[in-house]
């Protein structure tokens, strides 16, 4: 069914699935109608915006009490280069405050569930964007990713997650949280799309210093020799372990050269990652102080008292618990024992990658441990889901893209692969995405549908 | 984490932590920290830091004037104005 001759019937699929679901922050078809062209690849095309970027003529509250209600001044450029081509922001998706989480949980605002079932969450950071796609309420969503906020909420909610290459695309209007990390990524529910929304956001930008121009495939995307990560027993739940195993035995069949592998180095990932993002978190968020914009407390007499006081009642549990771990990393007298340290273990790491990307084109690993789990830390704590995070945040210390594609459903709920190339090397992930699509596509959650786009 | 230790990490961060919330936080900054020591074992020896994954160098551009006229904008998220200032409690 066309979304534009029975736009009714669209809003009343939204409005029925968002009540089950709650992706959106704010939801507003015609809002920003007049900045997009009405031609171009994209033209016509809604799409969601987790609410860490600005997007003109909506909210920028990054999930967080401290920015409620701030209104976001100009338009990112990731989200401008997509406006140009002709795709509409329809509104802002939830997420975990700043950035920080793996279920979404950490929204001041709303809970978002999991299409696929409501008592899961629907993973995180970037929870809204891959619920809104996966429920078929937009074709494609943009979120951010600085250790697999977009790669595991797209596996959990059985869609396409892209992480590109550091650099590739400007951060210009997205919230910063940890600088060497973040990057904008794109959630989708066909491979095509995805290459579409990425082609469409990449290159240089003069607002963003740490952005690059795209210099294109070395080898066409080409993908022959895969490497494929071992798996130690009782690393995965049981049901990822299986679908990890059938990808596998499906690459073969399908005729690559598949090379068994170790990254010894994966068992720092995790605290390298969090020394290191929390360090830069607690830096990028010392700008929140309810002096000059957001939220302002009114206890306090003097500016220093209510920059404390602010900054204790606007940010929530867990942005706090990362300001004081950054905040003590860099202390000095810890600056070596921390900071540093991660700074040269994540040499190691690159190097690591950089080897096995002399044999190999691609390498193949999980998402996420486990499935979508379920709300309120039953099944996992937010300790464990930090200690999770080891397979997605490889990709963010070294820079490199990487690609969630959805590769089974198990027990009714979706699991995904994850696929990382070297730098700049997007197309092969997009290329071994396209021959897998074929033998799994995205899945349809229970009472979703596929609205055809124009 | 002693709880001496995160009161002043707090002070640091400018977050005037609750007594509660402050035990609270200091068994989960503990447990994170005890699981950041499994560093201490590599030899880093010879490992140049990472800052960044770019492998290249300072990116200029010419200091050319460009307008983007958002001032009234921004303005308008502020707490509290009058005409184009922001106000706040007296600092001195």
């Amino acid at each position: 069914m066309k979304i534009k001759e029975n736009l009714d019937s669209y809003l009343k699929y939204v409005s029925n699935w968002e009540e089950k679901i709650g992706s959106f922050l704010e939801f507003d078809i015609s809002r920003t109608k007049g900045m997009s062209t009405v031609e171009g690849q994209l033209a016509g095309i809604p799409f969601g915006v987790k609410d860490n970027f600005a997007v003109e003529g909506f909210n920028i509250t990054c999930g967080s009490k401290i920015l409620e209600g701030v209104s976001a001044p100009y338009t990112a450029t990731s989200v401008a280069k997509l406006q140009a081509a002709g795709a509409v922001v329809v509104g802002k998706t939830n997420l975990d405050a700043f950035g920080m989480g793996s279920s979404t949980d950490n929204s001041a605002f709303k809970i978002t569930n999991n299409p696929w079932d409501t008592n899961r969450v629907a993973g995180g950071s970037s929870g809204g964007s891959a619920a809104a796609v996966a429920a078929g309420i937009v074709p494609f969503a943009l979120g951010s990713d600085t250790g697999g906020s977009v790669r595991q909420p797209a596996s959990f909610c059985g869609v396409y997650g892209l992480k590109p290459t550091y650099g590739v695309v400007s951060r210009y209007g997205l919230t910063a949280y940890a600088s060497s990390l973040d990057v904008v990524g794109v959630v989708a529910r066909t491979v095509e799309m995805t290459k579409t929304v990425f082609d469409t956001m990449k290159g240089q930008d003069i607002k963003d210093n740490t952005s690059v121009s795209h210099p294109g495939s070395r080898n066409n995307g080409d993908v022959k020799k895969i490497a494929v990560l071992k798996i130690e027993d009782g690393s995965l739940s049981d049901d990822v372990a299986k679908s990890y195993l059938e990808s596998r035995k499906l690459l073969e069949k399908l005729g690559y050269d598949i090379v068994e592998i170790e990254l010894p180095s994966l068992e720092y990932v995790v605290p390298v990652y969090y020394t290191i993002a929390t360090a830069e978190a607690s830096a990028n968020l010392a700008r929140y102080n309810g002096l000059r914009y957001g939220y302002r407390s009114k206890n306090g007499n003097d500016p220093g008292e209510i920059m404390q006081t602010s900054r204790d009642e606007g940010f929530g549990d867990e942005v706090k618990l990362r300001i004081l771990l950054g905040t003590y990393v860099l202390r000095s007298g810890f600056q070596d024992q921390f900071y540093h340290k991660a700074q040269k273990i994540r040499t190691a790491i690159r190097n690591e990658f950089d080897k096995i990307f002399e044999l190999a084109d691609l390498i193949m690993m999980p998402v996420f441990p486990t499935a979508a789990f379920k709300h309120g830390s039953k099944d996992l704590d937010p300790f464990q889901q930090k200690v999770a995070d080891r397979y997605t945040c490889a990709a963010n210390l070294t820079g490199l893209p990487a690609l969630a594609i959805p590769s089974s459903i198990e027990n009714g709920l979706p699991v995904g692969v994850q696929f990382t190339a070297p730098a700049f090397e997007e197309d092969r992930l997009f290329n071994i995405a396209k021959v897998l699509e074929k033998d799994f596509p995205s899945p349809l959650a229970p009472g979703t549908k596929n609205w055809s786009i124009i | 984490m002693k709880l001496d230790e995160l009161y002043i990490t707090a002070r640091l961060a400018k977050l005037d932590l609750g007594e509660k919330e402050a035990e609270k936080l200091s068994v989960e900054v503990s447990r994170m920290l005890e699981y950041f020591a499994v560093m201490e074992k590599v030899d880093v020896a010879g490992l140049d830091a990472t800052v960044q994954t770019l492998d290249r160098g300072n990116i200029t551009r010419s200091d050319v004037v460009s307008s983007l006229d958002v001032t009234g904008r921004i303005l308008a998220n502020a707490p509290e104005t009058e005409d184009r200032f922001i106000i706040i409690p007296k600092v001195l």
